[in-house]
C-alpha cells in the first residue's frame, strides 16, 4: 500500500487490517450460512461481517448489482434469469418498494 | 422404497439409472401416470432418452426443494409452463424416484429447516471455495450428480453468470481449468450420483406417517410446548395433519392443514398455525416411529420451532420424552414435568434429586415436586418413568456460572414499508451454563442447563455504529428478547440516506435468585434478499 491512499473509510479499514495482519483472517472469515462472501463490498456483510462498508442505501446502486450478475444469488440478475425485473421502476431508491422477490411461492 | 402397508402400492427395486419408465416410485398409477406424462411433455421435448435414461434429468438426485428449484428455473429461464399443481406432481416424482437417502440430506437440514442461524463448516474447502461464496455449501452438499453432470453444472455458471470467474479470484490463479477440471472431480467423489445410501434407501420398506403422535418441541421466546398430533392419510403420500400445542409459558395453540410425504421420508406441510401460516420440514425416522424437524413462519423463517413426535396410542412404546424445566438448583424445591408417552412407573430424577410427592400423572404428563440436595454434585441427570428414560434429563447445578445468548448467529433483515419483503426479526434467548469439573467456561465438560429469563438491552456495537446511530434506526429489542429490524428502503433522515442497516450489541443479564450474570453478542441488521429460493 506504499503507492495507494485510502480515501474513505472502507479503504482506510483495510489499510488498517492489512498493517495489523489480519486481511487474510478477515478474508478467509465466513459469514452467516447462505450470505454472499464475495466482499467487494458484499450483499449482506463486508469483510468485517459488519455492515459500514457496504453500498449504503443497496438501492442507490442496485441495478448495477442485478445487470452484471454481481450477487446472483441475493439479487435477481437482469442479464438472463429476470431481464424485466427492475423494468418500470428505474430508479431503485424511489421505487424500491415496487420490486418483487423473484421466486415463485 | 417398497410399501409397507396395504395402502400404498408394492414396488419394485429397480436401479435409478433404468430408463424412466422403470424407475421405482412411491406414487399410485393414476399420479404416476400423471408425473410420467408431464415429463413426457414438458420435460422430454429439451432432455431426450439415452441409454441412461432422460438426459440431465437421470444424472442427477436431490431433494424435494432442489428439484422445486430446478423445476422453477426451467419455467422461469425456458418458459415451460406448469399450474401450481402440475409443478407439485412433477417435484413429488422426482424426489420420490431421484431423491437423497436421508443420511444424505442429514448434514444440511438447516438449509431445508431454513435455520440460518450458522455459520457452515464445509466439508470440502476447495468445494467451499468454489460454491459457496454466492450460496451456501450445504446447496451443493444437497445434491448428487456424475461428474459429467457437476462438470456441466460449471459450464452453466459460466454462462448465466459472466463475471463469476472475476469473482472467485480469476485473475490470480487459472480458476477455469480448476473450475472445471479438479472440482467436478471433486464433487464427484464427495457428492456422485451413485451410491450405496441411494441403493439401500431404494430398498427400504415405505411406511406411513398416519396415526396418533405425541409431541414436545421448544419454540425460541415462548419456550417449550408439548402437544398431541392426528395425522390421517389421504392416499398417495398426501396427509392431514391436526395439533393442539400447549406451551410451558401457558400459551396454547391449534395448528391444521396438509402434508406430503417425499422420498419416504421428507415430511412438508403446511398448517395454520394460531394465526401464522406455518410449514413443517420434518424427516419420518425409517421406522416410521418418529416424526421431528423444524416449523416457521412462511415467509418469516426466523420465527419457529424444533418439534419432536413419536407414536402416541395404547399401542406405541413408553417413551419420556421431555423435562420441564431442564434444570434445577442445589438446595431447591420446585416442580419438575415429564412428557412422554405411556409413562408408567416410578419417577426418578437422577442422583442428588429426590421425588418429593406426584403432583399429577397421567400416560403423557407427570408432574413430581423435587428437592436437589444442597451439596449434591453438578451435572446432568438422567430421568427416568418406569423403564423409559431420557438421558439429558435434568440438570443440577449449585451456581448458574455463564450464560450464552442464542441464536449462535444472530442476523435480521430490514423489510416492510410498503416493500415486498418482509422484516426478518431475531428471537433471542439465553442460555445458562455451569463451568463443569474442570472449572472453566467455554469447555467440552460445561453443563448446559437451558433457558433462563433474561432481561434485555440494545446498543450500538462499535464507535462507527453510534455514529450513525444504528441502534436508534435499525431496529427495537423487545423485552422478551425479539428484535424487530427497521423499515426497508434508503432512510432520509440517515446520512447519505442509509438503509436501517446497523451493527448493534445485545446484552442479556440473567438474575438467578440475586446472582447476576451477563452477556452480549453481535446483532447484524442488514438488507433485503430479493431472490431467495427454497434452498439459500
Amino acid at each position: 500500500m506504499n503507492h495507494m491512499k485510502p480515501m474513505n473509510r472502507k479503504a482506510h479499514q483495510v489499510e488498517v487490517a492489512m498493517e495489523k495482519g489480519d486481511t487474510e483472517e478477515v478474508v478467509a472469515m465466513a459469514a452467516v450460512v447462505g450470505c454472499a462472501t464475495t466482499f467487494d463490498p458484499g450483499w449482506e456483510v463486508d469483510p468485517f461481517l459488519g455492515v459500514a462498508g457496504l453500498c449504503q442505501p443497496m438501492e442507490a446502486d442496485l441495478y448495477g448489482c442485478a445487470d452484471p450478475c454481481w450477487w446472483p444469488a441475493q439479487v435477481p440478475d437482469t442479464l438472463h434469469n429476470y431481464p424485466d425485473w427492475g423494468t418500470g421502476k428505474d430508479a431503485a431508491t424511489k421505487d424500491w418498494a415496487q420490486l418483487q422477490a423473484v421466486f415463485p411461492e | 422404497m417398497r410399501a409397507h402397508s396395504a395402502s400404498v402400492i408394492p414396488l419394485r427395486p429397480l436401479l435409478l439409472s433404468m430408463a424412466i419408465s422403470a424407475v421405482p416410485f412411491l406414487a399410485q398409477a393414476d399420479t404416476k401416470g400423471a408425473a410420467e406424462a408431464l415429463l413426457n411433455s414438458k420435460c422430454q421435448t429439451c432432455h431426450l432418452p439415452t441409454d441412461k435414461g432422460l438426459n440431465r434429468i437421470d444424472e442427477s438426485r436431490r431433494t424435494p426443494e432442489g428439484w422445486d428449484m430446478t423445476i422453477v428455473r426451467m419455467m422461469v429461464s425456458h418458459g415451460v409452463e406448469l399450474t401450481p399443481e402440475e409443478r407439485q406432481t412433477l417435484v413429488k416424482y422426482l424426489a420420490d424416484t431421484r431423491g437423497l437417502a436421508p443420511e444424505e440430506s442429514a448434514a444440511h437440514r438447516y438449509l431445508l429447516e431454513r435455520d440460518f442461524t450458522l455459520i457452515e463448516q464445509p466439508k470440502d474447502q476447495l468445494v467451499a471455495d468454489t460454491c459457496a461464496r454466492c450460496h451456501s455449501y450445504g446447496r451443493t452438499g444437497l445434491q448428487r450428480r456424475t461428474e459429467e453432470d457437476w462438470r456441466k453444472l460449471v459450464h452453466y455458471h459460466v454462462g448465466q453468470y459472466p463475471v463469476i470467474e472475476i469473482q472467485q479470484g480469476g485473475r490470480d490463479r487459472d480458476w477455469w481449468e480448476i473450475a472445471s477440471g479438479e472440482v467436478p472431480k471433486r464433487l464427484d467423489k464427495l457428492y456422485g450420483l451413485d451410491s450405496e445410501a441411494w441403493r439401500k434407501w431404494l430398498q427400504h420398506e415405505s411406511v406411513s406417517a398416519a396415526g396418533q403422535w405425541r409431541v414436545v418441541g421448544h419454540r425460541p421466546g415462548w419456550g417449550a410446548y408439548e402437544g398431541q398430533a392426528t395425522i390421517s392419510s389421504n392416499g398417495d403420500d398426501h396427509y392431514s395433519i391436526k395439533l393442539t400445542l400447549n406451551y410451558a409459558n401457558g400459551k396454547q395453540e391449534t395448528a391444521e392443514g396438509k402434508a406430503v410425504l417425499y422420498t419416504g421420508y421428507e415430511w412438508r406441510a403446511t398448517v395454520k398455525q394460531g394465526d401464522m401460516n406455518v410449514r413443517q420440514v420434518f424427516t419420518l425416522s425409517p421406522d416410521g416411529q418418529t416424526l421431528s424437524g423444524r416449523w416457521y413462519q412462511a415467509g418469516i423463517d426466523a420465527i419457529g420451532g424444533r418439534f419432536e413426535a413419536v407414536r402416541d396410542g395404547k399401542e406405541a412404546p413408553a417413551r419420556l420424552l421431555a423435562v420441564e424445566p431442564s434444570y434445577i438448583k442445589a438446595g431447591t424445591t420446585q416442580q419438575v414435568t415429564l412428557y412422554g408417552s405411556n409413562l408408567s412407573g416410578d419417577v426418578s430424577l437422577g442422583e442428588g434429586v429426590e421425588v418429593l410427592k406426584v403432583v399429577e400423572r397421567g400416560t403423557g404428563k407427570l408432574v413430581v415436586e423435587a428437592r436437589a440436595a444442597a451439596g449434591a454434585k453438578d451435572g446432568v441427570r438422567a430421568v427416568k418413568v418406569g423403564d423409559s428414560q431420557l438421558d439429558k434429563g435434568l440438570a443440577l447445578y449449585q451456581k448458574l456460572d455463564y450464560i450464552s445468548i442464542e441464536p449462535d448467529q444472530a442476523m435480521a433483515r430490514i423489510g416492510g414499508n410498503g416493500g415486498a419483503m418482509p422484516k426478518i426479526p431475531v428471537q433471542f434467548e439465553s442460555v445458562g451454563y455451569a463451568n463443569g469439573p474442570d472449572g472453566k467456561p467455554g469447555t467440552a465438560d460445561d453443563i448446559r442447563l437451558g433457558y433462563f429469563p433474561a432481561k434485555w438491552t440494545l446498543d450500538n456495537l462499535n464507535a462507527y455504529a453510534a455514529q450513525l446511530k444504528d441502534a436508534e434506526y435499525s431496529g427495537r429489542l423487545q423485552e422478551d428478547g425479539l428484535f424487530i429490524p427497521g423499515d426497508a428502503g434508503p432512510n432520509p433522515k440517515r446520512k447519505f440516506g442509509t438503509n436501517n442497516a446497523g451493527e448493534l450489541k445485545v446484552t442479556a443479564v440473567v438474575d438467578d435468585a440475586g446472582h447476576k450474570v451477563e452477556a452480549s453478542k453481535p446483532l447484524v441488521v442488514t438488507v433485503q434478499r430479493w431472490n431467495d429460493p427454497s434452498i439459500r
